[in-house]
């Protein structure tokens, strides 16, 4: 039995360490029944003053961003370019979901790679487990979209997965799907050679992955690329220059060796980017025939896309700092234009200010002078007519015996204006004065 | 007289005073030129503007001009002079150990108390803080009584 405290007047209740359910009184301000905090992983009594704490926010957020990196590096990758699953990687596949707190196995997943991670990150039990784990510690509501896969997100990847499939069953196995590949690959190059010159990548990219036929692009793609090789020198470092940031299927300056040493390409994919610098001629065909393996096992497409990049930008790259190819020189003049035209101009003539970036965004109406100076700004530029307020604009003021938020005050003393001006007009009606006549005149003039 | 700063003398003035300071305390002084105690603030704010120019703008606002009655009764103008606190057009209350927080009654001692607290009611906006506490010591706070209560 708890030892209850003849003085009432004492906050704290002192306890044995106990997890007695009967001990939930309301008196003292520590609740004695002990729960578990995933975030910082300790068992407290605090009950929700809990979250609240600094600690916790910050256990909270390290939690939450490792949590989204693994749906950002993984999930969203594969939510965007469905592959076939192989059992083989099948068992590395898991994810485990801390909202609902269970493990998502790709055990049976026809689909393609993390099928069961995307669909239950789309259904409606995972989005009531985030609700409830956000509420429970405190994450914050409106960032609960980002750990979920909306109802669109998931339909256009079933899409891409049923393509997938279907154009895996049609074409059979390995061998066959080179057919079909055949005709994507002289039809994305002859509209290629068509529109050499014109901005035709969005085809081009959106093509290839219509088809999701891409993973098996092998012979053609070292054939063409070593006959383009030989006609084009500067390629090699061109490489890189894929559109896409996903990079170039696992790819490691060492190679081959290094590449099929990975087989989580869960991993390999995102990473791969910026990390290859190799020379150009040395090491030309050993690269291609890197990139043409490799894409047995990610994705064809990013190859592809780059070769295709790379015809076409002779002259410098990324590396070298030149204009990416789908900006002709004139484009890019315009384009310079318009961005000195647009922002450029609100944000040079607040050079002065360029400080406002620094400024605490936590400072007392912060939002309000925000909108203030752009209002000003837009003022001087004789854009936006000024609207007066008028005469009844107050500012944010709290009142001396004010008990309840500012608007309240501000309200109240409105109310308190309006009767004060009624008053005043009332007063004001019998204004009307009449000559003062004594009762001895009015009494004459009755009489007569 | 000419010591006097910038006084306001309508409501719109104050308005636009009000609106136009972004970032920056401003300070309204509400008073009657024919104090003494509010010509010697005045003198006080004069010697200081300069010097706080960078993070507030100090302003006076004469209460006998009907404009401003308005005002004067929002801000519960009785004594003279009170100075009220604004930043980015929402009002700073200072905790100076009397009922009233919402402005500054009387004068000041010295130059260096108006420094002092205009800096306080700074760095307290500047950290979201919309009250803040007096850093001067008590013997430096002028006092005065509420003269209503709930009324």
């Amino acid at each position: 039995m708890p030892i209850q405290n003849p003085n009432p007047n004492k906050k704290k209740k002192k306890h044995s360490n106990q997890d007695d359910d009967e001990d939930d009184t309301v008196q003292g301000k520590q609740r004695t029944q002990f729960e578990f905090c995933k975030a910082c992983r300790l068992n407290h009594n605090q009950g929700r003053r809990h979250i609240y704490f600094p600690n916790h926010k910050k256990a909270l957020s390290s939690f939450l961003s490792r949590f989204q990196s693994k749906l950002k590096n993984d999930v969203a990758f594969y939510l965007k370019k469905p592959m076939p699953l192989r059992p083989e990687h099948a068992a590395l596949n898991r994810l485990w979901c801390v909202f609902c707190d269970f493990d998502i196995l790709e055990s049976d997943s026809s689909f393609a790679c993390s099928g069961n991670a995307i669909a239950h990150l789309a259904s409606a039990e995972h989005l009531k487990g985030v609700k409830s784990f956000l509420w429970k510690y405190g994450g914050g509501m409106d960032r609960m979209d980002s750990f979920r896969i909306s109802e669109s997100d998931f339909t256009k990847w079933e899409k891409k997965c049923k393509l997938l499939k279907s154009e895996a069953a049609g074409g059979g196995s390995h061998g066959s799907l080179i057919g079909p590949l055949n005709d994507i690959h002289n039809e994305s190059k002859s509209e290629y050679v068509n529109s050499f010159d014109k901005n035709k990548l969005d085809c081009l990219t959106s093509d290839v992955k219509c088809s999701n036929s891409v993973v098996p692009l092998q012979d053609h793609t070292i054939e063409r690329s070593q006959i383009s090789h030989s006609k084009i020198c500067t390629v090699g470092p061109q490489i890189l220059h894929a559109g896409t940031g996903v990079g170039l299927g696992a790819r490691t300056p060492n190679g081959l060796p290094g590449f099929f040493g990975n087989q989580h390409y869960t991993h390999s994919v995102p990473k791969e980017g910026p990390a290859y610098s190799c020379p150009n001629d040395g090491k030309q065909v050993y690269s291609y025939e890197g990139i043409a393996i490799g894409d047995r096992h990610s994705q064809g497409t990013s190859s592809e896309e780059s070769r295709l990049q790379t015809q076409e930008n002779g002259g410098g790259n990324v590396h070298s700092g030149a204009p990416p190819p789908w900006f002709s020189a004139a484009e890019k003049i315009q384009l310079d234009n318009k961005l000195n035209q647009g922002l450029g101009d609100l944000v040079s003539s607040l050079g002065e200010q360029m400080k406002t970036s620094k400024l605490n965004p936590k400072r007392v109406g912060a939002a309000w002078a925000e909108r203030r100076k752009i209002e000003l700004e837009l003022e001087k530029r004789g854009e936006l007519v000024r609207h007066d307020f008028g005469a009844d604009w107050l500012p944010n003021f709290g009142r001396v015996w004010q008990s309840g938020s500012r608007k309240d005050s501000r309200k109240e003393f409105l109310g308190e204006n309006k009767t004060w001006r009624k008053v005043d007009s009332q007063i004001e009606k019998p204004s009307q004065f009449q000559p003062y006549i004594s009762k001895r005149m009015r009494t004459d003039n009755t009489a007569e | 007289m000419n010591y006097l700063l910038t006084t306001l003398t309508k409501k719109q003035e104050v308005d636009s005073m009000i609106r136009d300071t972004i970032d920056k305390v401003l300070v309204l002084c509400f008073g009657r030129a024919s104090d003494s105690i509010f010509l010697q603030l005045d003198e006080i704010l004069y010697k200081s503007v300069r010097e706080v120019s960078k993070f507030a703008t100090v302003a006076l606002v004469d209460i006998d001009s009907d404009d401003v009655q308005v005002y004067v009764k929002y801000f519960d103008i009785t004594l003279i002079p009170s100075t009220v606190f604004f930043f980015n057009a929402h009002h700073m209350k200072m905790d100076c150990g009397s009922a009233d927080h919402t402005k500054w009654v009387g004068t000041f001692l010295r130059k260096q108390d108006f420094l002092d607290v205009v800096e306080a009611i700074y760095r307290g906006a500047m950290k979201g803080k919309l009250i803040v506490t007096c850093p001067l010591p008590p013997d430096r706070i002028p006092k005065f009584h509420l003269l209503y209560e709930d009324v």
